[in-house]
């Protein structure tokens, strides 16, 4: 048996900041969006992580596979990367003009991601996804994007939608929606809307929320490429979540194609601020017009760290270490449930597995699952895709899997 | 942001459509009522369509205005929203002679919904006059909810991304709906009907205070004072459209 979690602390923190901060904890690491159910399963802050654990303000442990959703890809507090950073630190970090750090990280993308003839930098993914449409309705002297239903391209208003808080007609109006593998609905875009699209936008596969996540069907990249092509669209990528972890020369090469903007942040320096759009050469002259940085965006130490983070990763031929975790983590935990009869469903590439009890197509057997993995120390979600990171060892996958055992037992044993 | 026709199903089917829970809550109502014999249809050109049916000491909605007794027909939401909003009188296009009804029990019925949807400080210190008036407000909002989806353009695209199920709304040991989703069209089913998601406030206090956007509901599900789960995409979705009930009742 299992130790049981309290969360004391962590209720009494939650008090605290919804009186001084709006919603308490806002955005996806809030109990809200988070979908924390029920919300007395989960903890609400940290103390400190380490490697692949995360330790909460109670002081209980967990094997995290939320990785601050995606940043964590080679451990918590990884001595190479924080050296790097350490010794930049020491140097300068945000200062009037930039260092040699900016270039170097620059030539180090060119050299690793397949499309990349230059790198911008910026801080968070929503920055690199608005910067990638800019350049191309700059490009093309289009208004219109297509969006994948189901995708999620960061917070700015023109990635949200009518009915969001906020946000108005205006700001939503040029963004047309076409379900996902679906390439003749995209086509029939194209002919409606003939010379007025200026960029198809999209995760390299789905890896929407409360569903199974979704591989692209075959060739189905290769002939968005082609249509993108014909009608002179350009195509982006928005690797944010999934960079690095399927492939490092970025996930168009992956599933063997070529994105002309290709938008990285999350693991791209293991935690540090930093966010990158690469591109093709054709539109560097397009990106060099646009007016776009930010007070932070040039500082040095994030610099540091993503060289050293993106040497690491090369070093380690990582992705492929992740998808032999996670799918060591997939088996196990699939087994598991097969004892006590479930159907669990793992979904998407293993270095970032989506979990779903097909059992209950309401969720709620499944949320109960998780929120009793989550009390003995298993940081999953009900709602999102997970990430593998390269800290984890088989003996945390053993734990997880016993854990999940144990979880197991505890819904069946309720429910029966 | 407001558009007339949706505004006309939000005041058909949530406000007029509240009349029968107000006549079995409020002793006030149910008196007028009580010997009544009478049905009082509403037909909006282009919009909807309904009829009160006040028997037995008691009111019912239904759904078209067939062998109605009382016909009040409008050539357009905005003239009917004017006559929700008191601009506009109307004349009976069927049973003249039964407009005493009007005068003498209808419009006193909207006045005493009226008083308990706006209620004041002072009238909602009374416990029981509190708690009526949640319930009424839990019972306009979970059919505004329903004609928005189905009607209000910004509502419908929240509506396209919600999936076929059912969601429990609730006050605890106070009262129940269930919004059935099918296709993306959405309707109110049997209270008692089976769910796959579920937003519940545990206490009336915690309900009002969100209604009256005294306390945020994000930080409520925090604070465990609002409990959600199932098919949260519906909940998001529906909350969405929640935000749009309070644009079309402010």
């Amino acid at each position: 048996m299992f130790k049981i979690y309290e969360y004391n602390k962590s209720r009494e923190l939650f008090s605290r900041a919804v009186k001084v901060i709006p919603s308490g904890i806002y955005g996806h690491q809030g109990p809200a969006e988070g979908c924390y159910v029920p919300v007395e399963a989960y903890p609400l802050f940290s103390e400190r992580a380490e490697g692949t654990y995360l330790y909460d303000a109670d002081g209980n442990r967990y094997i995290d596979y939320m990785c601050a959703y995606g940043p964590n890809i080679l451990g918590y507090n990884d001595p190479e990367i924080d050296e790097a950073a350490r010794r930049q630190r020491t140097l300068g970090d945000c200062t009037t003009l930039p260092s040699a750090r900016m270039i170097e990280f620059a030539e180090l993308l060119c050299d690793t991601v397949n499309i990349a003839d230059w790198a911008f930098f910026a801080k968070n993914g929503n920055d690199v996804t608005t910067l990638a449409v800019m350049t191309a309705r700059a490009h093309t002297k289009r208004k219109k994007i297509v969006f994948f239903k189901g995708y999620y391209h960061g917070v700015s208003p023109w990635t949200q939608k009518i009915d969001y808080s906020g946000v108005i007609e205006e700001d939503v109006m040029n963004n047309l929606y076409v379900d996902w593998n679906d390439i003749n609905a995209l086509e029939e875009l194209f002919l409606t809307h003939k010379g007025e699209i200026a960029a198809v936008i999209g995760q390299p596969y789905m890896h929407g929320n409360f569903a199974d996540n979704t591989l692209p069907e075959a060739d189905f990249w290769q002939k968005v490429r082609r249509l993108c092509d014909e009608w002179g669209t350009v195509l982006i990528i928005d690797d944010v979540r999934a960079g690095f972890r399927l492939d490092l020369a970025g996930s168009d090469h992956y599933f063997g194609f070529e994105a002309d903007l290709i938008c990285f942040c999350k693991a791209l320096a293991n935690g540090y601020n930093v966010s990158a759009l690469c591109g093709k050469e054709f539109l560097k002259n397009t990106v060099s017009g646009i007016s776009f940085t930010g007070s932070y965006w040039l500082s040095a130490v994030p610099f540091a760290a993503g060289i050293a983070c993106i040497e690491k990763m090369r070093r380690l031929d990582l992705p492929k270490l992740l998808i032999e975790k996670g799918t060591r983590l997939k088996n196990g935990l699939i087994d598991t449930a097969k004892k006590y009869g479930y159907d669990l469903h793992v979904s998407g590439v293993p270095s970032l597995f989506y979990l779903r009890i097909a059992d209950d197509p309401s969720l709620m057997l499944h949320q109960e699952w998780i929120a009793e993995c989550v009390k003995r120390g298993v940081f999953f979600t009900s709602h999102h895709n997970h990430f593998i990171n390269a800290a984890l060892s088989d003996e945390d996958i053993k734990l997880t899997v016993d854990i999940a055992d144990e979880a197991f037992s505890v819904i069946k044993n309720r429910h029966s | 942001m407001i558009e007339k026709n949706a505004l006309a199903y939000v005041n058909a089917f949530a406000l007029l459509g509240t009349i029968p829970a107000l006549c079995r809550e409020v002793d006030e109502a149910r008196e007028l009522i009580k010997n009544e014999k009478i049905s009082l249809g509403f037909k909006v050109k282009g919009g909807p369509c309904m009829t009160l049916v006040f028997k037995d000491g008691e009111c019912t909605l239904v759904r078209g205005t067939d062998g109605c007794d009382i016909l009040l027909a409008f050539s357009s939401a905005e003239k009917f929203n004017g006559m929700i909003d008191g601009t506009v009188t109307p004349i009976p296009r069927r049973g003249l002679l039964k407009v005493g009804f009007l005068l003498k029990r209808f419009m006193p019925l909207t006045d005493i919904l009226t008083r308990y949807l706006r209620a004041s400080d002072e009238d909602l210190a009374n416990r029981e006059f509190f708690e009526i008036s949640t319930r009424l407000m839990f019972s306009v909002i979970s059919n505004a909810l329903v004609e928005l989806a189905n009607n209000d353009s910004v509502s419908r695209f929240s509506a396209s991304n919600m999936v076929d199920g059912t969601v429990r709304l609730a006050i605890l040991d106070e009262c129940e709906a269930r919004i059935g989703i099918k296709d993306h069209t959405l309707s109110l089913e049997d209270p008692d009907s089976a769910y796959s998601a579920y937003m519940v406030f545990p206490d009336i206090d915690v309900a009002r205070a969100l209604f009256d956007g005294k306390i945020n509901a994000v930080a409520a599900v925090g604070l465990g004072k609002v409990r959600i789960g199932g098919m949260i995409c519906n909940i998001d979705n529906l909350n969405r459209v929640l935000d749009r009930v309070s644009v079309y009742l402010q």
